[in-house]
């Protein structure tokens, strides 16, 4: 039955969180392209596997250097996470701080990851394992630049007092990306460094 | 029903140029109001529609006589414009007419006075042109997606240059993908959960969720072979492996990733069904799932030939097979809503035709699709593939292009000409059905999927000469088409007044053409996905009392 009324109060508006959903959607996507390229590796690594070939040049691959940058962005999961309660907590300081730890995390490893590339001394010709190698660091190398570009945007923006305990989804969606792409670096290390 | 009347604030900027003021062209590159953006994608769409639709016809003259028609010089040549056609018809005018029609469309749909990111939105209908662009120019330039018979180092560049183009266009519809998915998402008017929001907006939701879910992964095998081609050891971006190129990418536009690019039509049907029914749908829940369905089993990043080996798969059959299960549900259930609304007085208007089109075409489209994935029938590698290709994506150009029709009055503010929409839509029918019931069939005779000798033999020839016949029905039918749209463009402002079609969701509760912010105040409360006929519910209840 039809029924008109007044008398309710109006609804509470919600803020809508567009730029958490919007960011959401970005990483889902981006994500897929690196699950992309590493289905693909997997699957010539698993051929080349079958075959008998060897895959890279035996003792080429440290572990040192990937695990740290593996650590390193562990770490910067808690600070950029520390950021986002920091800015629901209306604790801006302590938020720019997160966020500039967090970001000083990412030139850090980056600097890691130019050493490791420079370090190997594969050339993208040397063969399918080497191609990979290049492919899969710099396609990281550019969604890490990304993150931190996104991150000192979201920056620049609290720090003109655009976010706030009310208005905190800019730096969830920071974050949100930030996460995906140490979840990216996670599988990699696994999946290139440790199992070869 | 019950129906509030408690609207928030509204966030109108009535003071900015409404669509009928005259705009220069930093006003078009620089806009970011969602309507006018809209007109972009579905104006270049459609020109890149008769184009490909030109392309699609030298391709089936020349696959129907490939001893004398020689239009493209040569099996490199040919191989290009084959490609080109396929890709294309996905990439360049599928896909950016459903967005341009959701960019429109969808905000107003779900009550908010502007699509999320609308300057993302504007970077990627710009983007899409340019990388459109980019991608006809270096494959005319003699690049594309491989060769057959051998290139030389110009054509490796153009190749090249081929798949920075594509990429462009994909990452461009991923980010207008994006701003569609989060305005379904966030910016829904209050009350509107997402079993409220309207069919077409939430098949919009669901196809560019596998949109984002699928595309990417084309982004990463464009991302090999690029790299490959410009440095690599020649694995993935050889372009003298015939065809190799293309054949990383092929999934693209077979079974299952094919149907979706049709998620939307679906949401068409469901839009324009009930509004000439004047009832609700017969089952809205249903329609949902189904349409939620459909996205399942479109999803196709999985079988590229990396991922999976044989057609003969369990998971590539199953899919094939379901498929068919939500298309016909849905269809089931509009069929329901018509009889339903019994039988209205006045003739049926175009877009109701285009509907049924569509809807003939998609199932026609999966039905073949389901032969196409049974083992014993031996249809992988034939004429099929491409028939199913086409069935499914001229149901998607036929329910675009209602789209464009039924919701002409908030394009333009005017209406596209009935006997004009008729016209291209009996076409688009014919023809499409020529050409993709053609080459199905000739698929049971072995036809092979590209062909580039004489078969031989007395039944595909006739077949593939027929498939031809159809190609030329469509170009034809689809120029007329876009004359008509460009007609209905200039007679913007001659008002269709705002809601013709007695529309049930909130886009025609704007004016037409819909002012800046679309809504004058903000919509009432919502409680079901018709708004609208709640509304007249409640007037009808007040009379009565």
């Amino acid at each position: 039955m039809a029924l008109t009324t007044t008398a309710l109060t109006a609804p509470v508006t919600r803020r809508p969180r567009t730029t958490l959903v919007g960011a959401m959607f970005a990483s889902g996507a981006a994500m897929m392209v690196y699950f992309g390229l590493l289905g693909i590796y997997a699957h010539r690594r698993a051929e080349a596997s079958f075959a008998g070939q060897d895959w890279f040049p035996e003792g080429s691959i440290e572990l040192g250097p990937p695990g740290f940058i593996f650590w390193t962005l562990i770490l910067s999961v808690f600070t950029v996470q520390w950021a986002v309660q920091a800015i629901k907590n209306d604790d801006r300081t302590n938020a720019m701080w997160a966020m500039a730890i967090t970001a000083l995390f990412g030139v850090a490893v980056f600097n890691q990851l130019w050493f490791i590339i420079n370090d190997i001394g594969y050339a993208l010709a040397d063969g399918e394992a080497q191609f990979f190698f290049f492919v899969i660091n710099g396609t990281f190398i550019v969604f890490l630049i990304i993150a931190v570009a996104f991150l000192a945007l979201t920056m620049l923006r609290a720090l003109l007092g655009l976010y706030g305990p009310r208005q905190s989804d800019g730096i969830a969606a920071a974050a949100m990306f930030w996460n995906t792409v140490v979840a990216m670096w996670s599988i990699t290390w696994y999946v290139i460094y440790i199992t070869k | 029903m019950t129906m509030t009347e408690s609207p928030p604030a509204p966030a109108v900027a009535e003071s900015a140029p409404g669509p009928s003021a005259a705009h220069g062209l930093y006003d078009w590159l620089s806009t970011t109001d969602h309507k006018r953006i809209a007109r972009l994608w579905v104006f270049a769409s459609m020109v890149l529609l008769v184009a490909v639709a030109a392309l699609g016809l030298f391709v089936g003259l020349e696959r129907a006589e490939p001893a004398t028609a020689g239009f493209f010089g040569g099996d490199n040549s040919y191989f290009q414009m084959w490609t080109l056609y396929r890709l294309g018809l996905v990439l360049l005018v599928v896909m950016p007419l459903f967005i341009g029609l959701a960019t429109l469309v969808v905000p107003m749909q779900v009550g908010s006075t502007n699509i999320a990111f609308p300057r993302a939105a504007q970077v990627a209908v710009w983007s899409f042109l340019v990388g459109a662009g980019i991608t006809i120019v270096s494959v005319l330039a003699g690049g594309g997606w491989g060769a057959l018979d051998g290139v030389t180092g110009d054509e490796a560049d153009a190749i090249a240059l081929t798949l920075v183009g594509t990429g462009m266009v994909i990452v461009a519809l991923l980010i207008a993908a994006i701003c569609i998915a989060t305005t379904v998402v966030s910016l829904r008017t209050p009350g509107m959960n997402l079993m409220r929001v309207p069919l077409f907006a939430w098949s919009m939701l669901v196809a560019s969720a596998v949109w984002l879910l699928t595309l990417p992964v084309a982004i990463a095998n464009l991302v090999l072979m690029y790299v490959d081609l410009r440095g690599g050891p020649l694995v993935f971006g050889d372009p003298e492996s015939s065809g190799a190129i293309y054949g990383q990418i092929a999934w693209l536009v077979e079974q299952p990733q094919i149907y979706a690019f049709a998620i939307p039509v679906l949401g068409v049907i469901g839009s324009v069904v009930p509004a000439y029914a004047k009832v609700r749908h017969a089952d809205h829940t249903l329609m949902v799932a189904m349409v939620g369905l459909f996205g399942f089993v479109s999803i196709g990043g999985w079988s590229q030939p990396y991922f999976f080996d044989s057609t003969e798969d369990v998971v590539f059959v199953a899919f094939g097979v379901l498929a068919v299960v939500p298309v016909a549900a849905a269809l089931g259930i509009s069929l329901l809503t018509l009889l339903r609304g019994g039988k209205p007085a006045e003739r049926p208007p175009a877009h109701l035709h285009g509907a049924v089109a569509a809807a003939v075409l998609l199932f026609g489209g999966v039905v073949s699709g389901a032969l196409r994935v049974i083992a014993p029938l031996d249809l992988g590698g034939t004429s099929a593939i491409t028939g199913v290709f086409n069935l499914v994506l001229f149901s998607s150009v036929a329910a675009a292009l209602t789209g464009v029709w039924f919701w002409s009055p908030k394009i333009s503010g005017g209406l596209v000409s009935s006997e004009d929409a008729r016209i291209s839509l009996l076409t688009l029918l014919t023809g499409a059905t020529l050409l993709g019931v053609a080459d199905v069939v000739a698929g049971f005779y072995d036809a092979p999927d590209f062909l580039i000798t004489d078969s031989g033999s007395d039944v595909i020839d006739p077949l593939l000469t027929a498939s031809a016949a159809g190609g030329f029905i469509i170009a034809a039918g689809m120029i007329y088409a876009l004359g008509g749209f460009l007609v209905s463009l200039r007679s913007a402002n001659s008002s269709a007044g705002d809601n013709p079609w007695d529309g049930q969701s909130l886009e025609w509760a704007t004016t037409s053409p819909p002012s800046q912010g679309n809504f004058a105040e903000a919509p009432a409360r919502v409680v079901s996905e018709a708004p609208l006929l709640d509304l007249a519910d409640v007037g009808n209840d007040e009379e009565e009392t």
